[in-house]
């Protein structure tokens, strides 16, 4: 029963656990080749430019664009009701990553829409998800 | 002697969701009827090759589906393996089977898709690894990825997506062992269920119980044999592996790089392909192949499908059979099936006249697995 209620929360491992670390601090990073400087998500053993195994976490603004996006229409897991929006975030930094956008109607994004990082708290993890940057002017 | 593969028999079962019959009843049935189909006893197939869909890890555990099937086929084959690219992998069995054949690994291989949908329904909507977190669930939700992407940068509209999904039901209604044969219309389309926007229900392939085989041998033994051999013109694979961390994973499929080099080794372009089977799980699946393969220019797949271009009857039928969307899923060894009809005459009432040239695709996992055959008479 559990399943119904739990969202699907995140399974860190010895490379993603500093992700959730500094997101639980409400900081966004990735990863920086120290050979070849390319920035990377998802973290992994290596530069998958480079293959460089020399990398640093580096903290990034958190800001990028909507590069495309997926608005469902059906509920997978009870605990994600629909409708909501999953999108693919295309940082200004360069590196990509899928996440929600959040603080407006799901049938208001737009691709190449600017948005910002929002930490949100579920069970015990923070996710980093997107709300439009033009509509966050009074938020937290 | 000749050792250059070519493709003797095909079979399947009948496609639904039906789940009366098990698995492995299914594979035997299509098995039989693809040995049978070529003429050849089932004591001279001496390589097994299999596309296991979405059962390798689930209905098996940890025996790999080869060796079920094999035992269950009492083979002691010279060859033998699974491929887990996903839809790719009916086609990269054929493929593969040809390159054993051709290096003298084996004569005669059997190449198998089974899969039981219905009953490990799970396994297509998974999440994906930690993105799970965000409900980024299904095969269906990437593909909407692809498709928004497609309408912001070419305009591309859900008319056009809905060209292809009424081509498919179309080519359907000519195809007695389909599983949708009812012609569907653009209203019909236009009110279908939203799943993930902008992919409606009726952008979704077929969720179908089945199994299908063909059986590559070398030209020297399909010479006595009654059917008509089909040759293998071309092949290729290409993949995307790292998904969104690839620049062009949502805009472009690896379709793109492999197509032309399967295309070259036939000496052909895509002008000179008669019928196209493409892998069509999702609609937007079909208009990105139609542009990576050469068939029209990078964002005109909307425009070229109107008018019913890939529509029974025109410039270029896609899918005659009825593909994913309409016929069955057959894992993508329906379309190798399809295409050998096609260019052996066989397709009664669909058939193209004087198919020569069939190019067939596979597209797999999360748009990362692509592989194409070039198949000719």
């Amino acid at each position: 029963m559990s399943d119904d209620t739990t969202p699907p929360l995140p399974n860190p491992d010895v490379l993603t656990q500093p992700f959730w670390e500094a997101c639980r601090e409400r900081r966004l990073q990735v990863s920086a080749c120290e050979e070849c400087n390319h920035l990377f998500l998802p973290p992994g053993p290596c530069c998958p430019r480079c293959w460089s195994t020399r990398q640093t976490p580096r903290v990034v603004s958190g800001e990028g664009r909507v590069y495309s996006f997926a608005l469902y229409r059906r509920t997978y897991h009870p605990a994600i009701p629909e409708p909501y929006v999953v999108a693919l975030i295309e940082l200004d930094e360069g590196p990509r990553l899928i996440s929600n956008v959040v603080g407006c109607a799901p049938e208001e994004v737009r691709v190449d829409m600017r948005v910002r990082v929002r930490f949100e708290d579920v069970d015990g993890f923070t996710l980093p998800r997107f709300e439009p940057l033009t509509m966050t002017g009074g938020a937290s | 002697m000749s050792r250059r593969a070519v493709i003797t028999g095909v079979g399947h079962t009948a496609f639904g969701r039906s789940t009366d019959r098990s698995v492995s009843e299914l594979e035997t049935e299509a098995a039989l009827s693809a040995v049978e189909d070529a003429g050849v006893s089932p004591s001279e197939v001496d390589g097994l090759l299999s596309d296991p869909g979405a059962m390798q890890g689930v209905l098996d555990g940890i025996t790999p589906h080869y060796l079920r099937l094999g035992a269950q086929l009492g083979l002691d084959p010279d060859y033998t393996g699974s491929e887990i690219l996903g839809g790719a992998g009916s086609v990269a069995v054929v493929e593969r089977a040809v390159l054993a054949i051709e290096a003298g690994l084996c004569t005669t291989c059997l190449c198998i898709y089974a899969d039981s949908t219905t009953s490990v329904k799970s396994a297509y909507r998974y999440g994906r690894g930690d993105d799970a977190v965000y409900g980024f669930f299904g095969a269906v939700g990437l593909h909407a990825l692809a498709a928004r992407r497609h309408m912001h940068l070419y305009g591309t509209k859900p008319e056009q997506l809905g060209e292809v999904a009424i081509a498919a039901r179309a080519h359907a209604a000519r195809t007695p062992h389909a599983q949708k044969r009812r012609p569907i219309e653009m209203q019909e389309y236009l009110s279908s269920d939203p799943i993930v926007e902008p992919l409606r229900k009726l952008d979704c392939c077929l969720v179908s119980n089945g199994a299908a085989a063909v059986l590559v041998t070398t030209e020297e033994r399909a010479r006595d044999l009654r059917r008509p051999a089909v040759q293998i013109l071309g092949h290729a694979q290409a993949h995307s592996l790292c998904t969104q961390a690839a620049p062009e994973h949502f805009e472009r499929l690896p379709a793109a790089r492999c197509g032309p080099r399967a295309l070259g080794q036939a000496g052909l372009g895509p002008r000179d392909v008669d019928v196209a089977l493409l892998y069509d799980c999702f609609t937007i699946v079909v208009l990105l192949q139609l542009e990576d393969y050469g068939f029209c220019k990078r964002g005109e797949a909307g425009p070229f499908v109107e008018g019913g271009r890939i529509a029974p009857g025109g410039e270029l039928p896609v899918n005659p059979s009825g593909g994913l969307l309409a016929e069955g899923y057959g894992g993508g060894m329906l379309h190798v099936v399809e295409a050998v009809r096609q260019l052996r005459g066989e397709a009664g009432e669909r058939q193209i006249p004087e198919a020569s040239v069939a190019l067939v695709s596979g597209h797999g996992l999360g748009m990362n697995t692509h592989a194409t055959l070039v198949l000719g008479r």
